[in-house]
């Protein structure tokens, strides 16, 4: 008890004596405005569920996600199969656990590959501006432009269908959104007396970007990425349900409702838990999202 | 240490400064003085390497500036201190960070010691140095700014209305670090204003700035016997009176 | 009796660390005067002006034993009731007309909306009355600055636009939070000349909120000091220079003069006043 009250004093002191002091005491003060919200605690205990499902996957599933026992098919949920069975006798729940894995996978490659992408991009387009803007917008415009999942259709149908294939294309249609924002974000700061401070300093215009601008487009990227996640999530599993995403036996969500899709009304449960799945994981960072975006960006507060 | 001749600065069509020629002797105080828009700010931003499209000849010490580009040289003769105390700080950044920097840019050691020499000298505390901008008052931000031109110790301030968004009792604190500071170090002052009792405080000279072109240069004395040649000299005297005098 | 009256108002804000107080008991009245509130910022005097006009943003709570407007109890009044008083009785401007037009209206049609919320002219009439309101804002050519966008005129001309958009509903309390702090010295005097004329025109009660001593020992009747949440004088304005109170007398010593010639300018304990 002492020690928490040490450490949280610690944490809140207004005049830290070290840097790290500094910073974790910052982190300290944002992880408390999101812990009262209680929406986004929901949010992000889904996430946290997802991640240690994920990576717990071997051992938490009841039976094997591949191989099924044709004996017992389309089973209805039960005490042995809380979600039940598909038509190759395989345990839904068991599917459902391993494509966390799946879902995670390509959530986070699809975040690492774009956001950083996008960030640099439109953060080096804002901050020169004149034609190295007009040029990397127009880019920007052209990606903007096509329906995304068209988009990624076309860009699979091209490089083939897969797991890896399909995080490409979902990358490439991920990343004008990121590079827009931070655009929009380096216009209002560009100007700013600090940035011209640094200039005077001698800073380089790659120190100005990097230590400066960037940083302070990161919070609304990051509050974008967690809210497209939701987005990616869908899009993946689109191209699962059409084939063109991971494939058979891969326990893919979007392709375990697309087997579904067959037995639809008679045997409910193979193509809707495998949806539950994508509802909830989606909501949880819609959720998360909006809470972050409540403690990182107080401009767009939404209450 | 200053040598400004036929400065001529040009937004768009906009022609904001007229043939401005300035001398300034090393270790003076010398204000720019005039209303918003009579291009004071601009001469200052075309000095600070900030408004490329210009002409004439600007010289600080040894240093030839040319429009359009960043004089590598500069860097260590003049830096700026700005208007807004919220603006020229970076919100994320610690005042340790904010003073550090210029040090790391140019390969500075013994960081920690200067930092704290430099807080010190400019009388903030030293438990201020790891707290973010929006944790200090406006007069301490104020010091940061000053702080951080001072790091590279250079020879020229640019001072851009650097006590006009201050409370009053922050400014007597800011103008006094100033003057100190000047002083201390023989610091040549070019400090851009409206507010004409600052300058009587603060400056040797004086030019003002109308529409972009210079209406009279004046010694500080003139000033304090309101004794200013051109119309538009007096005219700001007098509203400077109006608002100051019936106290 | 007085048109405002307020005893022991208080503003608090709830924070991590508990209550805060901003405004700690604050007491005056008002009659058909000029009357200035000094203080620098932090000392709670924008937050008085702000809660006479029920505008405090929550969370914040304002407690008064008293606050009476021409009768009215302020502190019961309903948020549409106060809704109805502001901009027809009470009215309020801000420091930066920029953020205080709306920028796709022009400014004939921004004046003529405040008439039409409040009032029921028709279309001619309440032209008429803009245009005459421009008029007495001294706007030389109101036909024309009647169809500008706010955009299109300069920092001077839209604080009086929205001085003009603010009384032209006639209000008997204005509230001048800094009108002046974001204009040019030479165009200041203009706008203070205008207030004043509307002030003994229609015999409206004025509170002027200023950093700014000097201004307002000057165009105003009487002073009060603010620091730190409290108001620590009161005096008539002529009267500054035999001001007693510590503190408004080290704001006076430390403003620097036209013909300055001290060597360092005297600076506020801070910490002593705080003991005060």
């Amino acid at each position: 008890m002492t020690l928490s009250i040490l450490s949280r004093d610690w944490l809140l002191d207004e005049n830290p004596d070290t840097r790290m002091q500094a910073k974790f005491g910052q982190l300290y003060r944002m992880s408390r405005a999101l812990m009262r919200n209680p929406l986004a605690v929901l949010g992000l205990l889904i996430i946290v569920a997802l991640v240690v499902i994920a990576a717990l996957a071997p051992w938490i599933a009841p039976y094997s996600p591949i191989e099924g026992s044709l004996t017992s098919r389309l089973l209805p949920p039960s005490s042995a199969h809380w979600m039940g069975t598909d038509e190759l006798g395989r345990d839904i729940l068991s599917r459902v656990i391993h494509g966390a894995r799946i879902t995670l996978y390509i959530v986070l490659l699809v975040a690492v590959l774009s956001a950083p992408v996008g960030l640099v991009l439109g953060a080096v387009s804002a901050y020169f501006g004149g034609w190295v803007d007009r040029t990397l917008m127009g880019i920007t415009d052209i990606f903007l432009s096509m329906p995304r999942l068209i988009l990624a259709l076309a860009f699979v149908a091209a490089l083939g269908p897969g797991i890896g294939n399909a995080v490409i294309a979902i990358t490439i249609t991920a990343w004008p959104v990121y590079a827009r924002i931070a655009r929009a974000e380096t216009l209002t700061i560009r100007n700013s007396d600090f940035i011209a401070a640094v200039r005077m300093l001698g800073g380089s215009h790659a120190r100005v970007i990097a230590r400066h601008i960037l940083p302070l487009c990161l919070s609304s990227t990051i509050i974008r990425v967690t809210l497209d996640m939701a987005g990616i999530i869908l899009t993946a599993a689109g191209l699962g349900f059409i084939g063109l995403g991971a494939q058979p036996p891969a326990p893919e969500w979007g392709a375990m409702i697309s087997r579904g899709r067959t037995f639809i009304l008679d045997q409910w449960w193979v193509a809707t838990m495998p949806g539950f799945a994508i509802v909830i994981v989606s909501l949880g960072f819609c959720l998360f999202g909006d809470g972050l975006r409540d403690v990182l960006d107080p401009r767009q507060r939404s209450k | 240490m200053i040598r400004i001749e036929k400065l001529n600065v040009h937004y768009g069509a906009a022609h904001v400064v007229k043939d401005v020629s300035l001398d300034i002797a090393t270790g003076e105080s010398f204000a720019l003085v005039g209303e918003s828009g009579s291009g004071k700010s601009t001469v200052l931003k075309a000095l600070a390497g900030q408004v490329s499209d210009w002409s004439g000849s600007v010289e600080m010490g040894d240093v030839r500036l040319e429009p359009g580009r960043m004089n590598p040289a500069l860097v260590r003769k003049a830096q700026m201190v700005f208007q807004d105390p919220y603006g020229s700080l970076h919100p994320r950044r610690t005042v340790d960070d904010h003073l550090d920097e210029p040090l790391q840019i140019h390969g500075i050691g013994n960081r920690d010691a200067r930092i704290l020499a430099m807080l010190d000298a400019v009388g903030l505390a030293r438990k201020f140095r790891f707290r973010l901008p929006h944790q200090l008052s406006g007069g301490q931000r104020q010091r940061v700014a000053i702080a951080r031109a001072l790091m590279l110790e250079p020879e020229i301030l640019l001072l851009d209305e650097p006590t006009s968004a201050l409370d009053v009792s922050v400014q007597a604190e800011i103008l006094n670090l100033l003057k100190g500071l000047r002083a201390e170090r023989g610091l040549t002052f070019l400090l851009v204003t409206h507010d004409l009792p600052v300058v009587s405080f603060l400056c040797d000279r004086l030019a003002v700035l109308k529409s972009g072109q210079i209406q009279e240069i004046a010694g500080v004395d003139q000033l304090r016997h309101r004794d200013l040649k051109s119309g538009y000299g007096r005219e700001l005297i007098q509203a400077a009176e109006g608002m100051s005098e019936r106290a | 009796m007085a048109l405002l009256e307020v005893e022991n108002l208080k503003v608090r804000f709830p924070t991590e660390r508990g209550l805060v107080e901003v405004v700690k008991g604050v007491s005056f009245s008002l009659g058909q005067e000029r009357l200035g509130i000094v203080g620098e910022s932090g000392s709670g005097k924008s937050m008085t002006g702000r809660a006479l006009l029920g505008l405090i943003p929550r969370p914040g709570i304002v407690t008064a034993d008293r606050m009476q407007f021409d009768g009215m109890d302020l502190s019961r009044l309903s948020e549409r009731a106060f809704r109805r008083l502001r901009g027809a009785r009470l009215s309020m401007i801000l420091q930066d007309p920029k953020f205080s037009l709306n920028p796709v209206m022009t400014i004939g049609e921004q004046i003529g909306e405040a008439l039409a919320f409040h009032g029921r002219l028709s279309g001619a009439e309440r032209r008429r009355r803009v245009l005459a309101m421009l008029e007495a804002v001294r706007i030389a050519d109101p036909e024309r600055v009647y169809g500008l966008y706010p955009h299109e005129v300069s920092g001077g001309m839209g604080q009086r636009v929205m001085i003009a958009m603010m009384t032209v509903l006639e209000p008997d309390l204005m509230i001048a939070d800094e009108p002046t702090s974001a204009l040019d010295v030479s165009v200041r005097g203009q706008v203070l000349e205008i207030l004043d004329d509307l002030v003994h025109r229609t015999g409206m009660g004025l509170i002027m909120i200023s950093h700014d001593l000097n201004m307002v020992a000057r165009w105003c009747d009487r002073i009060l000091v603010m620091f730190n949440g409290r108001v620590v004088e009161e005096c008539a304005a002529g009267k500054l220079s035999e001001a007693t109170h510590p503190y408004t007398r080290g704001l006076l010593a430390s403003l620097p003069r036209l013909d300055e010639t001290r060597d360092q300018l005297p600076v506020l304990d801070r910490q002593k006043l705080g003991a005060l």
